[in-house]
């Protein structure tokens, strides 16, 4: 049709929101892999310590660090089920395990492995951690994915990718936030009128 | 046009789960609604919304020129002073818009005629641009409709394209995206902006609006403590301007989307200046502020004025007026109101069966992009309205 009026083709399998069941919550990744960028760096995805030290002979302090910052963020931002079944039926089964944080207690799913870039670079250096699915319900079986749900192309036989560098504009600093809640009080205010509305969004 | 019952899809509420469409039940009362749907010839898609649409759109870019422009209109507009300079410069500087949704009165005859814009916090976007594309093409897949059948929804495929195109404007590969707690509408609006900012290869970043943080450097932050640097938010303007961090949106420097010389257009002072600036416009219906009444209301088709708050929201804070201008009877209660009024013509929304109906017409940045059917029992107030899909035949 050449005057179609509506839009051409839609990847379907891009819209299906990642996680099957909802998670509580889940992490943001720190990388991003673009499709357009031409100046992207290698980064390899290690599966466990030795994988790493196998790959860069000499580096086993590297490839340490760089297993313990995964774990760190994995405790930091993996994604947080309600219940065992829940993260089960997303990553299968035995892939689970339970964890607290803040008084709460939720099923996460065990680190797969780790990527890792510029592992000898002590200034660009990167790591994070990366899980994968046994589960025939989900769209992460045999796939790579970020803590954030990002799903790497390939399936988990595929360790090489390339990642976007900070080659964009670059961010501003911040120390520390000093306090939190400045916007939203309209909300607060103008919700308490009524409830014949259905709408409870600020959206028009 | 014509109203045409339509057998639902068997299985949309488990696709729907899917596809995390959460929200086509609201309040227990059916939101998407596909047992009929619309249909509309080409002529009338093209003549009668989109080109008029695009009009439309200039007209009121125009009008924002010229209240940037002009003390006494920024304060109509009652747009904080404090905020006028960040208001005019983001309009000289340009910065970029996604999208917005012109509310039109349309029976399939005669002029479109604008009841509103939503320039700054439209919702019913993904049920527009993914979810009832998907319902024609699977509808046309199993030869329920004809395989020539369209729809006037270029949605998805503008709003990823937008999307290069700011990301290019700012330089970036990132971007935050935000709205209110506690509603899952305005929650399934921003995750499929996300959507289309990852397809168009961003980074795509949330932070309810409640938890946006302020850091010691004066930018504002995430809850990771990351900054936010570029972010859309599904929330108005008029609050944001109002509220403690106000004070901090300058040193913040965020590049916000919708950018802040929305404000004049979410605004309903918007609908008396365009009828000052375009009078007798066949898409426009007679406005007027209520502090600035003529002396002789114009004769109008159907003899009443309706009357809305300039910062009104779910058709909240709504009387109807007789001829002369006069209360007749208040249509909705509300917490609206303190800053003032504008009273514009009313024109009846077209009767389909039981049902009235209103168009929404879509723009990414200034181009038409479709539509979108809300159908309510009620003539005036869209409270309980459902979403209906559409084809062109």
């Amino acid at each position: 049709m050449t005057n179609q009026k509506r839009t051409r083709s839609i990847n379907l399998a891009q819209m299906r929101k990642g996680f099957a069941l909802k998670p509580l919550s889940v992490g943001i990744a720190g990388i991003l892999l673009s499709a357009c960028a031409d100046d992207r760096q290698e980064a390899k995805i290690y599966t466990s310590l030795e994988d790493c030290t196998r790959d860069n002979p000499g580096a086993t302090a590297q490839c340490e660090a760089a297993y313990k910052t995964a774990l760190d963020e994995a405790a930091r931002t993996s994604p947080r089920f309600n219940s065992e079944y829940d993260c089960e039926y997303e990553f299968g089964a035995n892939q689970c395990r339970q964890a607290e944080s803040g008084g709460s207690s939720f099923f996460v799913p065990f680190m797969a492995g780790y990527m890792v870039s510029s592992l000898l670079s002590p200034n660009r250096y990167y790591s994070q951690p990366i899980y994968t699915s046994y589960s025939p319900y989900s769209p992460f079986r045999s796939r790579w994915i970020s803590a954030d749900g990002y799903v790497f192309d390939g399936d988990i036989r595929k360790r090489d990718y390339r990642v976007s560098p900070d080659v964009y504009k670059p961010k501003p600093t911040v120390n520390r936030t000093i306090n939190r809640g400045g916007f939203g009080s309209s909300v607060r205010a103008k919700s308490s009128w009524g409830s014949s509305s259905r709408s409870g969004g600020w959206g028009g | 046009m014509l109203r045409v019952t339509s057998i639902p899809r068997p299985d949309w509420k488990k696709q729907a789960a899917k596809y995390g469409f959460h929200f086509h039940t609201l309040y227990g009362e059916p939101y998407w609604d596909e047992s009929a749907y619309y249909q509309f010839t080409l002529k009338q898609i093209e003549q009668d919304l989109e080109d008029p649409t695009a009009e439309l759109h200039q007209m009121c870019l125009e009008v924002v020129d010229w209240v940037v422009r002009d003390e006494r209109l920024l304060k109509q507009c009652q747009i904080p002073e404090a905020h006028w300079e960040a208001v005019a410069s983001s309009w000289h500087q340009r910065q970029p818009s996604l999208y917005s949704r012109l509310d039109l009165v349309y029976s399939g005859q005669g002029p479109a005629k604008l009841l509103e814009n939503n320039a700054d916090t439209p919702t019913s976007l993904y049920e527009s641009g993914f979810w009832q594309w998907l319902w024609l093409e699977q509808q046309v897949d199993t030869g329920h409709l004809p395989r020539q059948a369209d729809q006037f929804n270029s949605l998805q495929e503008k709003l990823i394209a937008r999307m290069q195109e700011i990301a290019r404007h700012y330089g970036i590969n990132q971007m935050h995206f935000a709205c209110c707690k506690g509603t899952e509408e305005d929650r399934g609006t921003v995750q499929y902006l996300q959507d289309c900012a990852i397809a168009a290869g961003l980074q795509a970043d949330f932070v309810f609006i409640e938890d946006i943080g302020l850091a010691d450097t004066g930018v504002f932050t995430d809850l990771s403590d990351h900054p936010i640097t570029e972010c859309f938010k599904l929330y108005p303007w008029e609050f944001m301007l109002r509220e403690d961090y106000a004070d901090a949106l300058k040193g913040a420097a965020v590049n916000w989307i919708e950018p802040l010389w929305k404000t004049v257009l979410s605004n309903k002072a918007l609908l008396p200046l365009l009828w000052q600036r375009f009078p007798n416009h066949p898409n426009l219906l007679p406005a007027f502020f209520e502090n600035e009444l003529p002396a002789a209301l114009p004769e109008t088709g159907s003899g009443q004025w309706i009357k809305k708050p300039l910062f009104s929201r779910e058709g909240a804070n709504i009387s109807m007026l007789n001829s002369k201008g006069e209360l007749q009877s208040q249509l909705s209660d509300g917490p609206y109101g303190e800053e003032g009024f504008i009273i514009q013509a009313y024109e009846p929304l077209p009767r389909f069966d039981e049902n009235y109906t209103l168009i929404g017409s879509w723009l990414v940045d200034n181009q038409p992009a479709g539509i979108s059917i809300r159908e309510d029992t009620s003539p005036i107030t869209q409270d309980l309205s459902r979403y209906l899909p559409h084809i062109i035949a």
